[in-house]
């Protein structure tokens, strides 16, 4: 019977003459995808790069339709990996840079970090409480300071004179000016590195975070208690505060993410735990891009700003309007205007 | 009663010799937003240490290459308090480059415009959303910060505790190995930071177009017709027989052929010189099942193999007149 019925039409199955006229379109997709792989996005056209999508569509097409009228197992093979492949191409990470940085500034960055306020709150608090305990741990038992602070104290210890301790606040024994940016850039990998783990460290269901946050705010109040001691209160407030609002106000983000991912782990609410935990990584992944880019900022203030300027009103101002800026962005931007819904973007 | 346990022998020695490369090979089915339902082939266990163990490799030599580099370049001159800038330049430069072997290795990889690592290319791996969307920068962010927690921290800890002959290296230990089995565990082969953010590991085999096994007009001029009854197989068989036909091994098609022969009840022709070859009698058979079952398929009867039975095909079970 079928045999009858593929005589009247040239002796050919309705799967061949399918492949036939589909198959120079898989073809100049193969080729197109072969070209990206082997010398990146820049060698294609702008006319092949138009061009992808449609292929694309047209390969995922032919795909749908070969599962539904061909036998040939290498042909829907073929066509699976050659969709597949494609797939990654349009769909992976490499999108226009410009939308790309839309995305992130305007809609990504501070959304989740808008998102993350409970998080962010309950580290700020965290540190708080660190610096109180730190600072009166030190002031009713000045022994405290060592076990507390030990290892990256530099020289701001017990037994620093005033004198010692103002050194510390101002230049430096920098060389030239021309080894900040170094500095600058030391500053940032290790605190980025620094913020990372913190992160991180949430997956652990946010203990060494909460470990982490708690021992920057005890650290930092043994500190102040310090130079406060010493009458150096003001100005090493100042010190800080120059880089100190934006990196603390960092690392205090990471921090948010790590509790983050941490309660979404145990407590994932009404979805499945995969679904509570993909969109928990995506949010916390925005913000961590985020955070790397306020320590980078941060790094350039303190390995550079503070070497800079050394007055201790101009570094509290510079402090304060890095803080405001910061307060004011995470606050108002990206915001939707009302009535513009807060439906998805298409 | 003696002919099913021989049927059984056909079909095994037929799937014997079917070595699909992913048959065994656990799929994801990820519906793409277009609606279109596309498989992937999950990364296997090792394949991503494979990939893995590639990275740190490039992890630990680049950095002692570039060392070497280092030392080996006439330096001295420069500490001389003369060359701050050259200085500032270089360590700038060394800095960036430990913090980007140190952090941003897997993320720039995967961000990069070839979206993958060098091991994971070099084993044909990607990472794509488990949900068919678009992959983001952040989703490869939080899969790689989880790392710290995955293998770098419990390695630190490890290392550390060890020396001091402490229990808590064992803890760490125990820690490590439970978080880089956690692949094994899951159904998904998904590890942590992949269940953060939402991605999976896939494999992607860069499949060859074949020609096309099917030339009636060939068939038709040997004189290789076959009954209805004579197609005799479904799909699985089809495939299996694609199979054999496509790597040509001589013995194997001599068997398969043989074995369909007499289950088809196949009446060679008299004359020595008219009968085909091996090869020729399956790629005849292959055509006409296959023009058999794809019309069947047109109207909606598929037989997935031969013991499917269609109950709504009237030619077997029609009542004999």
């Amino acid at each position: 019977m079928d045999r009858s019925n593929g005589a009247k039409s040239g002796l050919q199955l309705k799967s061949q003459k399918f492949r036939e006229t589909r198959e120079g379109d898989w073809k100049a997709l193969s080729r197109q995808l072969d070209k990206v792989d082997r010398s990146g996005l820049k060698s294609l056209s702008a006319e092949d790069l138009l061009n992808l999508p449609l292929l694309y569509r047209s390969a995922v097409s032919s795909l749908s339709m070969a599962q539904s009228i061909s036998l040939d197992r290498n042909l829907v093979t073929y066509l699976q990996a050659l969709s597949a492949r494609a797939y990654i191409f349009i769909y992976g990470p490499q999108t226009r840079l410009k939308t790309v940085l839309k995305d992130f500034f305007i809609d990504g960055w501070p959304v989740a970090v808008r998102r993350l306020r409970k998080e962010l709150a309950f580290a700020f608090l965290t540190v708080v409480v660190g610096f109180i305990v730190g600072w009166a741990m030190c002031a009713h038992d000045p022994s405290w300071y060592d076990v507390l602070v030990g290892g990256q104290s530099q020289g701001r210890d017990l037994s620093a004179s005033a004198k010692d301790l103002a050194k510390t606040l101002g230049k430096g024994d920098v060389p030239s000016n021309a080894m900040l940016p170094p500095f600058a850039v030391f500053l940032m990998t290790h605190n980025t590195r620094v913020a990372i783990s913190c992160f991180a460290f949430g997956a652990v269901f946010g203990l060494p975070t909460f470990a982490l946050t708690l021992y920057t705010g005890v650290s930092m109040g043994a500190m102040v208690w310090l130079f406060a001691q010493k009458g150096l209160g003001f100005a090493f407030a100042a010190w800080l505060t120059i880089h100190g609002t934006t990196e603390i106000f960092a690392l205090l983000i990471a921090a948010a993410a790590g509790f983050h991912i941490g309660m979404k782990i145990m407590f994932p609410g009404a979805q499945t735990r995969k679904a509570a935990l993909a969109d928990a990584g995506r949010l916390t992944g925005t913000a961590m891009i985020g955070v790397a880019i306020m320590l980078t900022i941060a790094g350039c203030w303190e390995g550079i700003g503070r070497q800079t300027i050394l007055d201790p009103w101009a570094r509290i101002g510079c402090g304060l309007t890095m803080l405001t800026l910061w307060c004011l962005y995470f606050t108002f931007a990206g915001r939707k205007a009302k009535g513009e819904g807060d439906g998805e973007k298409t | 009663m003696a002919k099913k346990p021989k049927a059984d022998k056909v079909r095994r020695d037929l799937m014997a010799d079917a070595a699909w490369g992913d048959g065994a090979r656990s799929v994801m089915q990820v519906t793409t937003p277009e609606g279109v339902q596309l498989p992937f082939v999950r990364a296997s266990f090792g394949e991503r240490v494979g990939a893995l163990l590639i990275d740190l490799i490039i992890i630990i030599v680049l950095p002692v290459i570039v060392m070497i580099l280092l030392l080996a370049m006439p330096l001295r001159g420069l500490f001389d308090g003369k060359h701050y800038t050259t200085l500032s330049i270089l360590a700038i430069f060394a800095m960036a480059f430990f913090f980007f072997i140190r952090s941003g290795y897997f993320m720039a990889f995967e961000m990069g415009r070839r979206a993958a690592t060098p091991g994971k290319r070099a084993l044909k791996l990607r990472v794509i959303a488990h949900d068919g969307g678009r992959l983001t920068p952040a989703a490869i962010f939080t899969r790689n910060a989880m790392r710290e927690v995955e293998l770098f921290l419990p390695v630190t800890l490890i290392v550390s505790f060890m020396q001091h002959k402490s229990w808590f290296g064992w803890i760490a230990a125990i820690w490590a190995i439970g978080l880089v089995l956690l692949p094994l565990f899951n159904r998904d082969q998904a590890r942590l930071g992949d269940f953060l953010a939402g991605t999976r590991v896939v494999h992607m085999p860069k499949a060859m177009l074949s020609y096309d096994l099917v030339d009636m007009e060939l068939d038709r001029s040997n004189g290789l017709t076959f009954t209805q009854e004579q197609l005799a197989y479904g799909e699985m068989e089809l495939q299996v027989l694609e199979q054999v036909l496509r790597e040509r091994k001589p013995a194997v098609m001599r068997a398969v052929a043989e074995r369909i022969k007499t289950r088809i009840d196949w009446r060679e022709p008299l004359r020595i010189e008219d009968r085909p070859s091996d090869e020729h009698f399956l790629r005849a058979y292959y055509g006409a099942l296959r023009a058999h079952l794809e019309g069947r398929m047109l109207l909606g009867r598929r037989r997935k193999d031969k013991h499917d039975t269609d109950r709504r095909d009237p030619a077997a079970n029609a009542p004999k007149a």
